[in-house]
């Protein structure tokens, strides 16, 4: 498959997974904004949502100061801000256009319609607010669309494992992001340890990655704790958000593209090692380290292993 | 003006059927039927492989559907006229850019060739793979009466349309399949895999295992894009830009998952400037530096041959019979257009005072822009072209008005005749031509006009070759 094919299905795949991760960090914002506002912390709620997704500067840079609607809006629509979810489903458009062919007509219907319907769905900042349940819930569709369509209709070979590794890369980064700019709240502290806030906090973390109810049944609704927190998100091969779960999943296509091809690169044998010694983890581990040092430092791998990776099957460097 | 369909108020007897079916059919079901022919446009468009079913500005030619028909007679003709056009204007443009052989004769002005603006000297002395410079030829062919089919024009860069042949053809098919057992029809959907065949004949001279093809596009914003990509689909070949390619010690690579892959046999759908930054427009982004290196050192081919298109140069154009005489020693079975050329001074003192029976046409023009229609051309238009025709005589060329032939449209709901050409897409390779018995019909859809170019109001139609 030519290079470029496989960056194409690569990328839009990934801008797929970050559309959908921009709709449960807004869906997020959108519980806060029901509660009053005199508690202290919520309204920074706003600026953290920014910060996840990286791109508070620039949204300053416009809009000089914090307003719900606005962020709203930017996250969304704004054609401005290249990670909105209007453009990530249009690059994501763009990318599989370009190799049309190497999807099914399935896979290109529903990635197609979903940039055409977007902006029927457009709304402008007066009436955001009030819609955004009803946008959220229509970007998840889509977006569930989207992946089933490709799980059900693509031939298993090459051009579905670029597909899927666009997606794990994505949310392996994401869920490393929201966790390392949350991670002050996973700290154990003796202010805050069971008091009401921490409940709030860590349930709205959950939320913001799909997996409050997951996590409910996954330790059989017992309290919440930050080590429990910590041993799902990371460790919790169940939980399809956890990090542990898409370094499996890199480690996997990785591995069946260089039985694919024959060839194998430095990706391969980092991101197996990783998905060792993540296996090898436990919670205490992790708070011992430091939560933030470990994301850190995974953070700096998962990118040392899209590198490699990158090298060899995108720009066809030999590593 | 000839009628296809109509002789002495009675409709030709292999046009009988589908005149009744036409006629036949009731208004509703014609405004929906083409409705559905559009949809199916969208639709098949999208199965085959791009593109914008939703972005319909790039696409969407409009579609007529009452077919344009061809007897088996006709077009044994016409198809042994266009392969010998073919083949004489390979061996003109090994010619040229060898021996001159033509020029020694003193057949063509020499001037005409070597201070052409399409004549490439970097091409001088380089032996092209099997010497075929131009292997898709697509000429534009329209019908003067009842026996005379004549040629307007060849194109031996690129010529584009195909895929409206194959399409066209798959609409009529889905939509009417009872038309299709009522007459015998020609297929067209061997051209993907004829054009491959032809193209892996031309292999270079470096090429010892089967060759690779690829099809070299500038890009997805090209209007071409859903052609090219529809081409690559169908032949089963990987559809390249610029960037997927690299040379390397002459030789020419694709960048694919597995590593580099060696690239043998490049149809490029960009113009020539571009092919090599390094050779031609050092400002190209879609060329790909050092190609020109790689193809003269014999490591791949690049079709059509940079410099082919002299031969469709309009001036060249008027030698087209002379050509054929001189390198196959046969009389030419199309006939040319009379062709006015006003750098001789005859020519052109006939031209200047007849421009308005006349269509005067720029030598290096194309698509249909910078023409003259002498008779539907006001007095200040007449005076500017005689001015530039004075001015710069080399440049312009002149062609009587032609009454080209016409079949009816569905004109809102009813039937009504358009002018009509021909464009059939002849193949040649190593020791062998192909041709798929069929062409691309375009009609010009306003009434009265002969201009069929899409860009100024043409459509198309699917073209049936009766086989009887």
């Amino acid at each position: 498959m030519l290079s470029r094919t496989a960056e194409n299905l690569f990328w839009s795949a990934r801008y797929i997974e970050r559309a959908d991760s921009l709709a449960r960090l807004l869906e997020v914002g959108y519980r806060i904004s029901l509660i009053p506002n005199t508690e202290r912390g919520y309204t920074n709620e706003w600026e953290s949502i920014l910060e996840t997704s990286g791109i508070k500067d620039e949204y300053l840079k416009k809009y000089k100061k914090i307003s719900k609607e606005k962020i709203i809006f930017y996250l969304l629509f704004d054609p401005e801000n290249s990670s909105s979810v209007k453009n990530c489903i249009k690059t994501a458009r763009e990318n599989i256009r370009m190799v049309r062919t190497a999807v099914t007509l399935e896979v290109w219907n529903a990635v197609n319609s979903s940039y055409h319907e977007l902006d029927k769905n457009m709304k402008d900042t007066k009436s955001i607010l009030k819609e955004l349940p009803e946008i959220i819930e229509w970007i998840k569709r889509q977006v569930n669309l989207i992946r089933g369509t490709i799980l059900n209709t693509q031939l298993i070979n090459d051009g579905y494992d670029f597909l899927i590794l666009g997606t794990y890369f994505e949310r392996a980064d994401f869920t490393a992001r929201i966790i390392n700019v949350k991670y002050f709240i996973l700290l154990p502290s003796i202010n805050y340890v069971g008091s009401d806030i921490d409940n709030f906090q860590w349930s709205l973390m959950l939320r913001s990655i799909s997996s409050f109810r997951a996590f409910k049944w996954a330790y059989g609704g017992q309290e919440i704790t930050y080590t429990k927190i910590i041993d799902f998100l990371i460790l919790n091969m169940t939980c399809p958000r956890s990090l542990i779960f898409s370094i499996e999943k890199i480690n996997h296509h990785l591995g069946r593209l260089s039985k694919f091809y024959k060839q194998t690169s430095t990706s391969n044998k980092k991101i197996g090692l990783m998905y060792k010694n993540i296996k090898n983890l436990n919670a205490n581990k992790i708070t011992e380290i430091g939560l933030h040092e470990f994301l850190k430092s995974f953070i700096e791998e998962i990118n040392f292993v899209y590198k490699k990776f990158e090298q060899k099957y995108f720009f066809g460097l030999e590593t | 003006m000839y009628n296809e369909v109509y002789k002495n108020s009675k409709v030709r007897k292999f046009y009988n059927q589908i005149y009744d079916w036409a006629k036949s059919l009731p208004e509703n079901v014609i405004v929906k039927k083409k409705n559905e022919a559009e949809n199916l446009f969208k639709k098949i468009g999208i199965t085959f492989s791009v593109y914008n079913n939703f972005d319909s500005s790039e696409r969407l030619i409009p579609f007529d559907m009452f077919p344009r028909i061809i007897s088996s007679i006709e077009w044994k003709r016409i198809k042994k006229g266009v392969i010998q056009r073919a083949l004489a204007i390979n061996a003109f443009l090994n010619d040229i850019y060898n021996s001159g052989e033509i020029i020694k004769a003193k057949l063509i002005p020499e001037n005409l060739i070597y201070k052409n603006p399409a004549y490439e000297i970097k091409m001088i002395g380089f032996k092209v793979p099997k010497r075929i410079y131009s292997p898709i030829i697509g000429s534009d062919i329209v019908r003067i009466n009842e026996n005379i089919f004549k040629v307007l024009e060849d194109n031996c860069r690129t010529p584009s349309g195909v895929s409206y042949m194959i399409e066209n053809r798959e609409i009529m098919m889905r939509m009417f399949p009872e038309l299709f057992e009522k007459l015998k029809i020609e297929t067209v959907e061997n051209y993907p895999s004829y054009l491959l065949d032809v193209l892996k004949s031309l292999a270079p001279k470096k090429c010892n295992k089967e060759p690779k093809v690829v099809i070299l596009t500038p890009g997805s914003f090209n209007s071409a894009y859903y052609e090219h990509s529809f081409l690559a689909d169908l032949m089963g070949v990987e559809l390249v830009q610029g960037t997927d390619l690299f040379v390397n010690d002459s030789i020419t690579y694709m960048k694919t998952t597995r590593g580099p892959e060696k690239v043998d046999i490049i149809y490029r759908r960009i113009d020539d400037k571009f092919i090599d930054p390094i050779t031609f427009d050092s400002s190209s982004l879609i060329g790909i530096p050092g190609l020109f290196d790689s193809y003269k050192s014999g490591n791949v081919n690049i079709c059509s041959a940079p410099g082919s298109g002299i031969a469709d140069d309009k001036a060249i154009y008027s030698y087209i019979p002379d050509i054929i005489k001189f390198y196959l020693g046969e009389e030419p079975i199309l006939e040319n257009v009379k062709t006015w050329r006003c750098y001789e001074d005859d020519a052109k003192k006939y031209v200047i005072n007849n421009l308005n029976k006349l269509v005067v046409k720029e030598v290096h023009g194309s698509g249909g822009y910078g023409l003259l229609i002498g008779s539907r051309s006001s007095k200040k238009e007449i005076e500017i072209f005689r001015k530039k025709i004075l001015l710069n005589p080399e440049n312009y060329i002149a062609q009587p008005i032609l009454e080209l032939s016409s079949v009816p449209i569905f004109d809102k709901k009813k039937l009504s005749p358009r002018h009509v050409d021909l464009r059939p897409f002849c193949l040649v390779g190593a020791n062998k031509t192909k041709l798929v018995d069929g062409g691309l019909t375009r009609v010009a859809l306003n009434k009265g006009s002969l201009v069929v170019n899409s860009s100024q109001g043409g459509g198309v139609k699917d073209t049936w070759i009766l086989n009887e």
